[in-house]
């Protein structure tokens, strides 16, 4: 489900790399040519792309946890059924993206292990909380919808392996969004007490959306290293408006409120929601809307959204409670079967 | 399930006398709702399991698990005029029929909940075996079909007993801990429902010859016994009534009350 653009990124090529192989480098890239794990490659950009898609692999396993909260309640065999399918397929995204960083040079078990000590981090959207049926829909609409947009771009990188596993996600994850678009029409084609649980989720979901694709860009963003080297293809601004000119109209033809002020009685504002801005310039065909709060943003990387603490909890306890399964299967004499 | 195989299983669900309709309806929800438990159970690790590999194969068996509660529970709704998600969600505690060993919490123990899938896959395939070759033609097609899958569950099960029983120290002296927690409870597995006697006469729900337990009870002491293990697996069901007859653990209701809490925001509507 996720998508690496807020993995801080400041990647630049060092004195050090022979400037032919350098240049050859980057003409290959520019060229359009994949480059393979085995190739040369500048000692920043093996870093960088190992960065990339160890958040990135960080993001799916923990991407699991909100999702997969809410498999023991979800509400018909069907949905139980999918939804425990859909969580599956996040933790199979996370094993292909560790076997891409793995290959990059780092053990899986040193990146799990640097993931709930805190030494690498994980897509920021996921330390939101989910406290309703409504949140799971909107998380499979929204965030689904979001890292589509975003991972389609990400597959016409150059680094070959990444893209590959990108095209193979991508697959899975628009099963994903038509389920959640799917869970979202159910609701609000439901009782009010369903359109009002999904409204709410929605009102909840609609920044954490826009912060899905990381902070505004640098300046000169197309020709620094993340770009130039075409590790990412397009500026994080440029998706988040596509973003919301794709979901503003969607979430109107569903029936979402989307640029409401509630007033009482005596014209005192008592909810904006989710943005009173949010609306068509008839001039340029774009959604206007107003920029997500970048300081929540930073703070929550920082560990201090609502839910950081919860989810490394959880995943340092299955880490702890799975490693005498794993030393059972190294020191074994049965082993596991070899790998289809 | 297509079109025509569910048309020819309503035609044939006429031909079935009351007592052997009710009988029949019981015995699939005893099936039925311990497969749905130990998929719910089991379906709770995906995300959370030792191995990334290992964390999606469980999360497979237990969307089997529940798929092949679902299939069962189409049938009984069929038989019984109502629908899969009603019988799933929609029952009191006491009209399920889902054994004890399948309402107990695993603790997050991979042993425990590993243990738990060997018993009750084992007894799935027996079950599923007598199943085939009933008269009723309707249940032997689609018993047929859930063994295939079953099989696989029983391999993915007996593999990791061995592993364990193979490994440390540490993951023999849990795995055989968890079998000796699980195994005085595996018996309620073994309750049969009220009325079995009636399939059993009648050819719908056949006896194994040897007897299903006795065939469970070898086959599983044959596959603890090579993993280097130890089993006193029970040879009867308990006395006293448990889950087939609709008592259950202290703590079922409060499984119920988690798996069926947004259904019961609105039992009537779509989700």
């Amino acid at each position: 489900m996720s998508g690496s653009s807020n993995v801080g990124m400041h990647v630049d090529h060092d004195l050090h790399d022979d400037p032919e192989k350098l240049a050859e480098f980057e003409s290959r890239v520019a060229d359009g040519h994949l480059i393979e794990h085995d190739d040369w490659m500048p000692d920043a950009y093996r870093k960088g792309m190992l960065k990339m898609a160890e958040h990135h692999a960080n993001s799916e396993i923990i991407g699991a946890l909100p999702e997969g909260e809410w498999i023991t309640r979800a509400p018909s065999l069907r949905r139980k059924l999918a939804l425990t399918a859909k969580v599956q397929d996040e933790v199979g995204h996370g094993q292909m993206l560790y076997r891409v960083s793995q290959d990059l040079g780092k053990s899986r078990d040193d990146m799990l292990r640097d993931l709930i000590t805190g030494k690498t981090k994980y897509h920021n959207v996921f330390n939101y909380p989910a406290p309703t049926w409504g949140d799971i829909a909107m998380i499979q609409w929204l965030i689904d919808g979001a890292a589509i947009m975003n991972q389609k771009t990400l597959a016409d990188g150059a680094f070959g392996p990444y893209v590959r596993t990108m095209k193979r996600i991508n697959m899975e994850e628009a099963f994903h969004f038509k389920s959640g678009e799917d869970m979202v029409l159910t609701l609000m084609s439901g009782t009010p007490r369903q359109k009002k649980m999904a409204q709410d989720a929605f009102d909840r979901w609609w920044y954490p959306s826009l912060m899905f694709f990381g902070p505004p860009d640098k300046p000169d963003a197309e020709n620094l290293p993340p770009m130039k080297w075409r590790m990412k293809t397009v500026k994080n601004d440029e998706l988040r408006q596509r973003f919301v000119d794709r979901f503003a109209p969607a979430a109107l033809d569903l029936g979402f409120v989307i640029n409401v002020v509630e007033k009482d009685a005596d014209g005192l504002v008592v909810a904006k929601r989710p943005d009173e801005q949010l609306r068509q310039d008839e001039t340029t065909g774009h959604y206007a809307f107003t920029e997500p709060d970048w300081e929540e943003f930073y703070r929550v990387i920082r560990g201090g959204g609502p839910c950081n603490r919860q989810r490394l909890a959880l995943r340092r306890l299955s880490y702890e409670q799975g490693q005498w399964v794993r030393r059972a299967i190294l020191q074994g004499q049965a082993g596991l079967p070899p790998a289809a | 399930m297509p079109a025509a195989r569910a048309a020819t299983e309503d035609t044939a669900m006429t031909e079935l006398d009351d007592a052997t309709r009710h009988a029949l309806c019981d015995l699939l929800l005893a099936i039925a709702d311990d497969k749905l438990m130990l998929g719910h159970r089991n379906s709770d690790w995906t995300g959370l399991g030792p191995i990334l590999e290992e964390d999606i194969a469980f999360s497979s068996i237990a969307q089997d698990e529940i798929a092949h509660a679902q299939a069962l529970y189409e049938f009984v709704g069929r038989l019984a005029g109502t629908t899969a998600d009603a019988l799933a969600f929609g029952r009191s505690p006491d009209a399920y029929r889902c054994a004890a060993v399948v309402e107990r919490s695993d603790d997050n123990d991979w042993a425990i909940a590993l243990a738990r899938q060997l018993f009750c896959d084992h007894l799935d395939q027996l079950r599923l075996q007598r199943l085939s070759n009933s008269s009723y033609a309707p249940i032997a097609a689609l018993a047929r079909r859930l063994a295939a899958e079953e099989q696989v569950h029983v391999e993915h099960a007996d593999g990791w007993v061995r592993r364990l029983g193979s490994g440390t120290d540490e993951s023999r002296q849990r795995m055989q801990a968890a079998l000796d927690t699980l195994a005085p409870l595996s018996a309620s597995l073994l309750e049969a429902v009220a009325d079995q006697a009636t399939l059993e006469a009648n050819g719908v729900y056949p006896p194994l010859d040897p007897p299903m337990t006795a065939t469970w009870c070898a086959k599983l002491t044959t596959l603890v016994d090579d993993a280097g293990l130890h089993l006193a697996c029970p040879e009867s069901a308990p006395n006293t009534p448990g889950g087939r007859r609709g008592v259950h653990t202290p703590e079922f209701p409060s499984i119920l009350d988690e798996m069926c809490e947004v259904y019961r925001i609105e039992p009537d509507a779509a989700w």
